[in-house]
């Protein structure tokens, strides 16, 4: 058991590939099968390369107000990659390489950061709740979603995120209380990225870990390495079969680290220094997964340099395509209030369309 | 005596059941002692009693069932009077008997009042009537105006009626007024009369001409400020001249009196002071100067006063005029009289000579500003070239309506009708 | 047919429901074992289980939020916030998620969720215990709210949002839990959300009140008739979405109107309807649409409260001052 293994009171912290992308402990490296290992690699690669580019949109003036993922991205795949298509993904809002992951396209993603409601709308089989910004409400969805599948015995796992600034919400401690309570199959990630904004990871919290909150609770806490993206399947992987079997709720905090600002509308180097964000990018997820695929003798540099561009066009194509999508038209914002207009609903989107046609609009 | 009530002892519970009597009738019981045991759906509950004392009775045997707000038991502690219930700041308490707790806090009402059955499928009367659409501004205005907001036809949106509409409605019933010589005086005078007994006195309902005569008397003293210039005519010569001309017209069928004498000379004197012949609209400000001459004469009649004209007298000779006069004197006394002949005229007299007086204030008719009362003609003694001679004098009394006419204007109007009654050759020859 | 009260109305919506409907689950504190402290939820842990009707954590934010998950994922949860002063650690939820979902997912998630709670004065209780908060939910574009006067409203009502797609707060006039019973029938059936009803026939005067105050206006009533005035009454039921025809069809007619509510006056239902009906009744206004409600205060404690309560006087008085203006 990992979690009794790496115990956070014991300042244990999971760690099975190392930042120079080798095998710390062979016997923990997770039996992952080629063709779903490049699939997380792909993943990553394009979330990865939609971050940078929609920060440089943002520059240009293109794009509105964005939250990149940057050095984020093992924490997030490593987590999907063992769920099954059932499982549900309960999203904060830094999360982009998840919701890839988890069936959200690109072009629903960039619309939502764009300003446009129809970017919440995935498609029907995608298990993904929208972004949620009222922080840490959301640990309650997942409870909820989760104590709902155990009921109708769907056999489903919650995977809800949260970030380290999130933890100190008392929406997260009723969350996990209620989960823990019901013995809902709930897996909480803490993407402890080492900043709320400015606020650093030791002012949301005294503890020496977040993991270790999870003994208030009464159920396993562990704490991963977030940039290694082996640890977070292995982590996560156990979780699951834990809540399946109706073991109930693991806390998982995944160390990482927020390369980027809070948001485009940030400077960190108001408050951080240069050093700690170069130490934090030497541990970049994508640098050691990079090698690890290579060592295994699956990916080279020559289809590096194809993925990158075969990507960036990708990207380029979509976002342009949602730059042309235009505005949201009235009715969309009249009609999704209820399931059917009320009449005061009905008068008031009468009254304003008639005012349109009067001023020709 | 202490009447201890079973009270809901936490969590609205409202009924237990008697387990087991501690005490007995006639037992001394000390304030805290358990008195009996109660079984509820929660708790089985210990019941102390609130008073020390003799037990007097209790409310029920063992296993009987026993609803809150029921006495538990009655306990003579010495007191005369029951103990005042807990609070009597509280306006309005539990109202129906049983008191009940809330679940943990507050009390709530518990009552087995039944209320009425749930008639959703009402019968929903066709649209209920609406009533007239207008602002409240609107509103108001018909208010002030007297009018009756309901009978306005609107012509705004939906039918609305609007402030325009209702200043067009006053307007029509005050035009109509002045054909039917409807008052602009708005309040009526009212007073009480002082109380009489019934013995002293006799009440008689007036007539309806009357009711009219003291409509239109009320009206013409409050709205028209009146004057009168009076003087005498030495209508020596008028007098000779007719007492001629009796015969002739008598031979004609026509009796000849002084009237239509008086109404040329009326005639003439207004063709020259326009203003005598018209009507004053106050709220416009404006004098309707009339382009024909209707001579109204008052005329009494066993019901009352009436005043018939001659229409368009100016075109009417002597004769003419001498020849209706009679005519309408048959009508008014034989009541036969027709209501077009009462309206519309424009300038009136008023004949109490035949009754013996000689000066008078006579009323104006409204909407007319003028009115000349004729006095009795008497052989008078008077002064011709310095000496005291006799003569057939005619007093004549001119009330006029002192917004448009002032005394000059009504001086020289009377000089005019004198010049034509003191030479009846005039009058032949104008 | 049963003879019941409020509370014992809800009870059986609840349990008839939890019976035809398996999705339908009940969860809040204390309403599982114990049945809730006013007893609204008893009995139904005992025959539909654990799973269908549970107690919760002390965390009304908690139940609200994992409500939410449960509505999202298959069940249809009825939530108890115990009284409606604590609504308030909920409210995040409340406003932030349970309005929004179905528009911020633009349809692809909905929640079919009803949230419980009495409310009201009247009951001589704690602080907090006593707050009429109906606009702090209406005021949110996504959320129903009905408040029922009677036992049968209570269930038409209760069944109608239970069956809403979208979520419903249910507000329990707690001060006429148990004041009296009515005919109830045994069959399902509801009474439409956003439908008004007409209690009562006048000419006079448009009078609207909701909750106890309901049962206040109809003692006030008997008091006008005495002086020949008659009085139109109409019972909201829903405040959200309002009915306003049924309301603006009455001014019409009569030509006066008056709110009575316990809320706070300033910013309260009241003003809604005031407005409604001067955008579509002006025309046939003979007096200023009035509104007679609580003062701009805190709900005082037991020794106060009578201040606050509106009684049958007062609204008699209200009344005949309206229809001699």
């Amino acid at each position: 058991m990992l979690t009794k293994k790496f115990d956070p009171l014991k300042k244990k912290m999971l760690q099975i590939l190392d930042q120079d992308g080798n095998i710390v402990d062979k016997t923990l490296e997770p039996n992952i099968p080629s063709e779903l290992l490049l699939k997380m690699y792909r993943t990553m690669s394009l979330g990865k390369i939609a971050d940078i580019k929609a920060l440089q949109y943002q520059r240009q003036g293109r794009m509105l107000t964005y939250a990149p993922n940057r050095g984020q991205e093992a924490a997030q795949v490593g987590a999907m990659a063992p769920l099954e298509n059932q499982d549900w993904l309960v999203l904060a809002f830094r999360e982009l390489n998840a919701m890839l992951y988890k069936g959200v396209t690109l072009e629903q993603f960039f619309l939502y950061w764009y300003g446009n409601e129809a970017g919440s709308r995935f498609n029907d089989d995608v298990k993904v709740l929208p972004i949620s910004v009222p922080i840490a409400s959301q640990i309650n969805h997942g409870a909820g979603l989760a104590m709902a599948s155990k009921k109708l015995k769907k056999n489903e796992v919650v995977v809800a995120y949260v970030g380290d600034g999130g933890t100190s919400h008392g929406e997260f401690h009723e969350g996990l209380n209620f989960a823990s309570v019901y013995d809902a199959p709930l897996i909480v990630i803490i993407q402890n990225n080492q900043w709320a904004i400015s606020t650093p990871r030791l002012k949301q919290s005294k503890a020496d870990t977040l993991a270790q909150k999870a003994i208030g609770y009464g159920m396993p806490g562990i704490q991963v390495d977030g940039n290694d993206v082996l640890a977070m399947y292995a982590a996560v992987k156990e979780a699951a079969e834990r809540a399946r079997s109706g073991e109930g709720p693991t806390l998982i905090e995944a160390v990482t680290y927020r390369l980027g600002p809070h948001t485009t509308s940030d400077d960190p180097t108001i408050y951080r220094t240069d050093e700690e964000v170069a130490m934090w990018a030497k541990r970049d997820p994508m640098i050691r997964f990079k090698k690890y695929l290579i060592d295994k003798k699956i990916w080279s540099d020559e289809q590096e340099e194809k993925l990158v561009e075969e990507l960036s066009d990708y990207v380029n194509t979509t976002f342009k395509k949602v730059e042309e999508s235009g505005l949201v038209s009235l009715e969309d914002v009249f009609n999704y209030t209820y399931e059917e207009l009320t009449p005061q609903l009905k008068e008031q989107y009468e009254e304003y369309k008639a005012y349109l046609a009067k001023e020709g609009k | 005596m202490y009447d201890f009530k079973f009270a809901d002892i936490g969590e609205g519970i409202h009924e237990g059941q008697i387990l087991k009597w501690m005490f007995q009738v006639g037992d001394k019981v000390k304030e805290g002692d358990t008195l009996c045991l109660i079984e509820t759906d929660k708790v089985n509950a210990e019941i102390p009693s609130p008073v020390s004392g003799v037990i007097k009775k209790l409310g029920g045997a063992v296993g009987d069932t026993i609803h809150v707000g029921n006495t538990l038991a009655l306990i003579d502690d010495g007191s005369s009077a029951q103990p005042a219930k807990k609070d009597t700041a509280e306006a309005k308490p539990i109202q129906e008997g049983e008191e009940n707790s809330a679940g943990v806090v507050g009390q709530i009402e518990v009552s087995s009042e039944v209320i009425e059955s749930s008639t959703e499928s009402y019968q929903k009367a066709d649209v209920p009537t609406k009533r007239v659409l207008a602002t409240p501004v609107a509103r108001q205005l018909a208010k002030d105006l007297g009018v009756d907001i309901n009978k306005v036809t609107g012509t705004g949106e939906m039918g609305r009626v609007t402030k325009e509409d209702i200043y067009k409605i006053k307007e029509s019933t005050s035009k109509q007024s002045i054909a039917k010589e409807e008052p602009i005086v708005s309040k009526p005078i009212s007073f009480k009369m002082p109380e009489t007994t019934s013995a002293d006195v006799t009440r008689v309902p007036i007539t309806k001409i009357r009711k009219t005569i003291v409509k239109n008397m009320v009206i013409s003293k409050s709205v028209i400020p009146h004057t009168t210039v009076m003087d005498e005519l030495d209508v020596t010569n008028l007098v000779n001249f007719r007492t001629e001309q009796k015969e002739l017209a008598l031979s004609k069928g026509v009796k000849l009196t002084y009237m239509p004498f008086i109404i040329k000379a009326v005639v003439l004197a207004l063709k020259d002071y326009p203003v005598f012949n018209s009507s004053f609209d106050h709220e416009k400000e404006e004098i309707i100067y009339k382009h024909f001459y209707n001579i109204g004469l008052a005329v009494d009649t066993p019901d009352g006063l009436i005043v018939p004209n001659i229409k368009h007298a100016d075109r009417k000779s002597i004769i003419d005029v001498a020849k209706e006069l009679q005519v309408l004197s048959e009508e008014a006394n034989n009541r036969t009289i027709q209501l077009d002949k009462l309206q519309n005229g424009t300038f009136t007299i008023t004949n109490y000579g035949i009754f013996g007086s000689t000066f008078g204030a006579p009323v104006i008719k409204h909407p007319e500003v003028a009115i000349l009362g004729v006095g009795m003609i008497a052989k008078k003694p008077i002064v011709r070239n310095n000496e005291i001679v006799i003569a057939d004098i005619m007093p004549l009394s001119l009330s006029i309506d002192h917004r448009i006419i002032d005394g000059g204007d009504a001086g020289r109007f009377m000089m005019r009708v004198k010049e034509y009654l003191t030479n009846p050759m005039l009058l032949l020859l104008s | 047919m049963a003879l019941i009260n409020i509370l014992e109305a809800v009870n059986k919506t609840l349990e008839q429901q939890m019976e035809k409907d398996p999705t339908v689950v009940v969860l809040g504190e204390d309403v599982g074992y114990e049945g809730g402290v006013f007893r609204a939820t008893a009995g139904l842990q005992q025959k539909f289980g654990e799973e269908r009707s549970f107690d919760t954590p002390l965390a009304e934010a908690g139940i609200i939020g994992t409500s939410i998950g449960m509505a999202i994922n298959g069940l249809k949860p009825v939530a108890e916030i115990q009284f409606s002063g604590f609504m308030f650690p909920a409210y995040n939820q409340i406003a932030t998620h349970v309005a929004r979902y179905r528009n911020r997912s633009r349809g692809k998630y909905h929640l079919p969720m009803v949230i419980r709670m009495p409310y009201g004065g009247g009951i001589r209780a704690l602080e907090h215990h006593s707050e009429s908060l109906e606009t702090l939910f209406a005021h949110i574009p996504g959320l129903k709210l009905v408040i029922p006067s009677t036992p049968y409203d209570a269930k038409g009502l209760l069944t109608a949002a239970i069956k809403d797609p979208d979520p419903v707060i249910f507000m329990e006039p707690k001060r006429i839990y148990r004041a009296f019973k009515q005919e109830v029938p045994d069959e399902e059936y509801i009474v439409p959300i956003g439908k008004a009803k007409l209690v009562k026939e006048g000419k006079d005067i448009t009078v609207v009140a909701w909750g106890a105050l309901v049962r206040e206006v109809e003692k006030a009533i008997k008091l006008v008739e005495e002086d020949g005035i008659s009085v139109e009454l109409i019972d909201l039921r829903t405040i959200a979405p309002l009915d306003r025809e049924t309301v603006i069809q009455s001014v019409q007619k009569t030509g006066r109107f008056l709110v009575v509510h316990e809320a706070v006056k300033s910013f309260g239902p009241g003003a809604e309807l005031i407005s409604i009906v001067n955008e579509k009744a002006f025309l046939s206004l003979e007096a200023p649409p009035t509104r007679l409600t609580g003062f701009d205060i805190t709900v005082p404690l037991p020794k106060g409260e009578h201040h606050f309560i509106i009684d049958p006087q007062r609204i008699a008085y209200e009344i005949r001052k309206v229809v001699r203006y």
